[in-house]
């Protein structure tokens, strides 16, 4: 069976332990070197790890797929219907985490937002809910076309030009939206020189900041934008 | 170990393949009625008798109160689920149900997973048979769009049976493996799978890779209460209101007439797949006779909004695999339901494609299912399955608002991490409610199952509980909790919100012993009865015979005595003591049979001397 190397181990500085089946030193591999057995996996490595990738944010999607699809052949529980129970739960965990990795990891905004809870930047689920400075005014008269809209339909009023104006507005936030993809790529691609040539710590935190502010812009207007979707849409 | 074979458990039919290791083909096994189709209707008799398939489905005439179709409506469902479903289907629900239903079928009552078993142990037998050897594990497919309870339900059947449940299959992706197995095809497949009772879409990807192929799902969709069912009851509210109209007759929704009007009614709806226009005929006793044609166009109105009901889970897969109508390289359907001329046009038009239909829309989800049991029996060597979870999981959190921890069309095995803390001082105890659904509020999700994190007291916020949600590669919800702070174990006592605690199971498994048992005496009951006959017939006949006049009259008076006393036996149901009244006419009887087997023999050997001469 060929070995996979699943973590990077320098980077991520997982420890090396032994197999559970023939005591071989493992250093967070997804098979044992020498036996060939599904190992568990090492507490706190990241999906990045998982895939053998450094903490960079420009992943290619072909390649990843790839590797998803060559992971999934060897770890799915399909292969451990026969195997002990103990080695049933480790391929469960291994496939559950290949899964989980690739669903966050193949999206880049996903992606962002894990790499920022994984170093400890971003609390999980958490967005500031203050509508960034330059937003207001146009979220001021958002909220107004919103209630007028409502207070229209409730009285039974003409709510085409109200939703004129709404289908506008969500045009302009979408493309808000797109701007701030922008910025968050513009960012990525800053962080992964700094990983590449060693930039120095305060220029990371620098740059892992920015990206959670943009983080908060960003689902700050994605909640803005799904709400009149579902009022037009209603 | 015995087989493993592969079973659709349908909502009107179930049926069970296996692969063959010849030719490397799935098949259907045919059961005694010379159809692979067993109704999926059990019925159970008044001496406590259990009927499966085509016999019971006769029974749904003859005795509608102890006879049940269309349980897969009810699987993993509880009673505030099914008020829409009981004014349209003739359930009996047990008055005492409340999570878990409870079908009354003649003076017992059964949950849905005891009747799946039912049908799931004849297909079982039908297998049995045909094998010559015990069959004891099984991969069950399951609607795309079933939630955990139904899964587990179907889960619970299964060990019901007597079947290690190997694997819970998607059945449109089952469908999606037999088709590909036939096809050899690549690229993007949509499988419509419109049945009797579920509706799903699932949309795959086939991909060929160095080590072989993977059907992995993008995105899938339906709903579990729209089917074939659906329209014969639009086709039964029709002719129930014409006649009302004109002949002033009201059915009663549970009555043998409307069952008898209903099998009519889904004639004709067979019909009008080919023919374009039916006629209904139905005899109202003394008020005359309802006849009624019906016409393809008609017919296509009554059911265009039941057919528009699934275009709306079909836009919302595509919108999550981000595909669009005309990127599907195939389109499958899969399904009763889809031999619906105005099904397959509403579909062709939607995807700008004439959909394939190559495979029999009725076996192909049971032949997937038993490719997959090939794979999970043999190993992963040529094709593996990636499919995902339909329902996005989430817990309860403040003000009844849930947080989603893992999305809808997430490859599965998938799993989500939780930490869990307490809010205030000296609390003990955390509670946690974990739902499925897509909507915001707790209030409209379905709920999963609740359990209890306890913790020593102590400062609020002091609590760290790492709680793992797990969906296996079944769809099936595990919950570990691990304590960070003393990083043991925690045990969690889930207890589900809808379906059988693992002890009620316990209980009906032992019933489910003491029911073989009960079977087993049946057919022995059976037997001795066959083989008494036969030895009545045949003592009677030998001492018709001129040459029985050499036995004694002791004798002759022994014999009759030995027939009156078997006659007896045979009027009880003791089995045992038929078998001993049998051997004692055997006893009886032996000097008889010796007498006229030797006057047989002489009478052959005198022939033969005469010949000679």
């Amino acid at each position: 069976m060929s070995v996979i190397r699943s973590q990077d181990a320098q980077t991520e500085g997982i420890p090396v332990t032994s197999c559970w089946n023939c005591r071989a030193a493992v250093t967070g591999a997804h098979f044992c070197a020498a036996c060939g057995k599904v190992q568990p996996l090492p507490a706190g490595a990241s999906y990045f790890a998982f895939f053998g990738l450094p903490q960079k944010l420009t992943i290619e999607p072909a390649s990843l797929e790839g590797q998803f699809h060559m992971l999934s052949w060897k770890l799915h529980p399909d292969n451990f219907v026969r195997a002990s129970e103990f080695e049933r739960n480790l391929s469960l965990e291994r496939s559950s985490q290949l899964n989980d990795a690739y669903r966050t990891l193949r999206e880049p905004v996903a992606r962002v937002e894990y790499l920022l809870e994984h170093l400890g930047v971003r609390k999980e689920g958490t967005t500031k809910q203050q509508a960034p400075p330059e937003l207001l005014e146009e979220v001021f008269e958002l909220n107004e076309s919103l209630d007028e809209l409502r207070e229209a339909r409730a009285a039974g009023g003409d709510v085409a030009a109200l939703q004129g104006r709404l289908e506008a507005a969500q045009q302009n936030f979408q493309e808000d939206l797109d701007d701030v993809d922008a910025e968050l790529a513009g960012l990525g691609r800053e962080w992964d020189a700094a990983v590449d040539f060693g930039g120095d710590e305060s220029t990371k935190k620098a740059l892992l900041a920015r990206m959670n502010e943009v983080l908060n812009r960003r689902a700050y207007i994605r909640n803005l934008v799904a709400g009149v979707q579902k009022e037009l849409g209603g | 170990m015995g087989r493993v074979v592969g079973i659709d458990l349908g909502t009107t039919f179930s049926l069970i393949a296996y692969l063959d290791a010849q030719t490397g083909a799935p098949k259907c096994i045919l059961g005694p009625y010379g159809s692979t189709l067993c109704p999926s209707v059990v019925s159970v008799d008044a001496d406590g008798k259990v009927i499966v398939g085509e016999p019971a489905r006769a029974k749904l005439l003859t005795q509608p109160e102890r006879t049940i179709y269309s349980v897969k409506r009810l699987m993993g469902r509880g009673v505030a689920d099914v008020q829409d479903e009981l004014k349209i289907f003739p359930f009996r629900i047990d008055p005492g149900s409340d999570n878990v239903i409870r079908v009354r079928l003649g003076d017992k009552s059964f949950t849905a997973p005891e009747i799946s078993a039912y049908i799931l142990r004849e297909l079982k037998s039908w297998a049995e048979a045909y094998f010559q050897e015990p069959v004891d594990r099984a991969v069950i497919t399951v609607p795309a769009y079933f939630n955990d309870a139904q899964r587990q339900a179907t889960k619970d059947a299964g060990r019901l049976a007597g079947l290690e449940v190997l694997r819970l299959v998607n059945e449109p992706t089952a469908a999606a493996l037999a088709y590909g197995l036939h096809k050899q095809k690549r690229g993007h497949v949509a499988v419509y799978d419109f049945g009797g009772g579920t509706f799903d879409i699932s949309l795959l990807k086939l991909i060929s890779t160095n080590e072989g192929d993977i059907y992995q799902v993008l995105a899938t969709n339906g709903d579990t209460h729209l089917g074939g069912d659906d329209i014969d009851n639009a086709l039964l509210d029709l002719a129930r209101r014409e006649i009302r109209e004109k002949f002033g007759v009201e059915f009663d929704h549970r009555g043998e007439a409307i069952q008898t009007l209903r099998k009519s009614l889904i004639r004709a709806k067979h019909e009008l797949s080919s023919a374009e226009k039916t006629i209904v005929q139905y005899p109202l006793e003394s008020k005359g006779m309802y006849i009624r044609e019906i016409t393809r166009a008609e017919f296509d109105e009554l059911i265009r909004p039941i057919i528009a009901r699934t275009m709306a889970p079909v836009k919302m897969a595509l919108a999550d695999a981000k595909l669009a109508p005309k990127e599907m390289d195939e389109v499958v359907l899969v399904g009763g339901s889809t031999r619906i001329p105005l099904v397959r046009k509403t579909v062709g038009d939607y995807f700008q494609r004439a959909p394939h239909c190559e495979l029999d829309p009725d076996e192909v989800v049971a032949l997937g299912a038993a490719v997959q049991a090939d794979i999970l029996e043999t190993g992963v060597k040529t094709m593996l399955l990636l499919d995902v979870t339909p329902l996005s999981l989430g817990i309860e959190t403040m003000g009844g608002v849930i947080a989603k921890i893992i999305p809808r069309n997430s490859t599965i095995p998938a799993s989500a991490q939780e930490l869990f803390t307490t809010g205030v001082e000296n609390q003990t105890a955390i509670d946690v409610h974990v739902l499925q659904g897509e909507r915001e509020l707790a209030k409209d999700c379905r709920s999963l199952a609740r359990f209890q994190l306890k913790t020593p007291p102590g400062p609020a916020g002091l609590a760290r509980i790492e709680v793992k949600f797990l969906i296996d590669a079944n769809g099936i919800l595990q919950v570990a909790a691990r304590d960070l702070r003393s990083s043991e174990q925690h045990t969690v006592e889930v207890q589900p919100s809808y379906g059988l605690s693992d002890t009620e199971i316990e209980r009906m498994l032992e019933e489910s012993i003491e029911f073989a048992e009960q079977d087993f005496a049946e057919r022995q009951v059976i037997e001795a009865r066959t083989e008494a006959e036969t030895i009545l017939a045949a003592t009677d006949k030998a001492l018709a015979d001129p040459r029985s006049q050499e036995i004694s009259i002791a004798e002759r008076q022994a014999i009759a005595e030995s027939e009156v006393q078997l006659r007896t036996a045979l009027a009880g149901r003791d089995y045992k003591l038929m078998r001993t009244r049998i051997d004692e006419i055997n006893a009886a009887t032996a000097h008889l049979a010796e007498v006229l087997m030797n006057g047989a023999l002489q009478t052959a050997f005198e022939g033969k001397r005469l010949d000679d001469v």
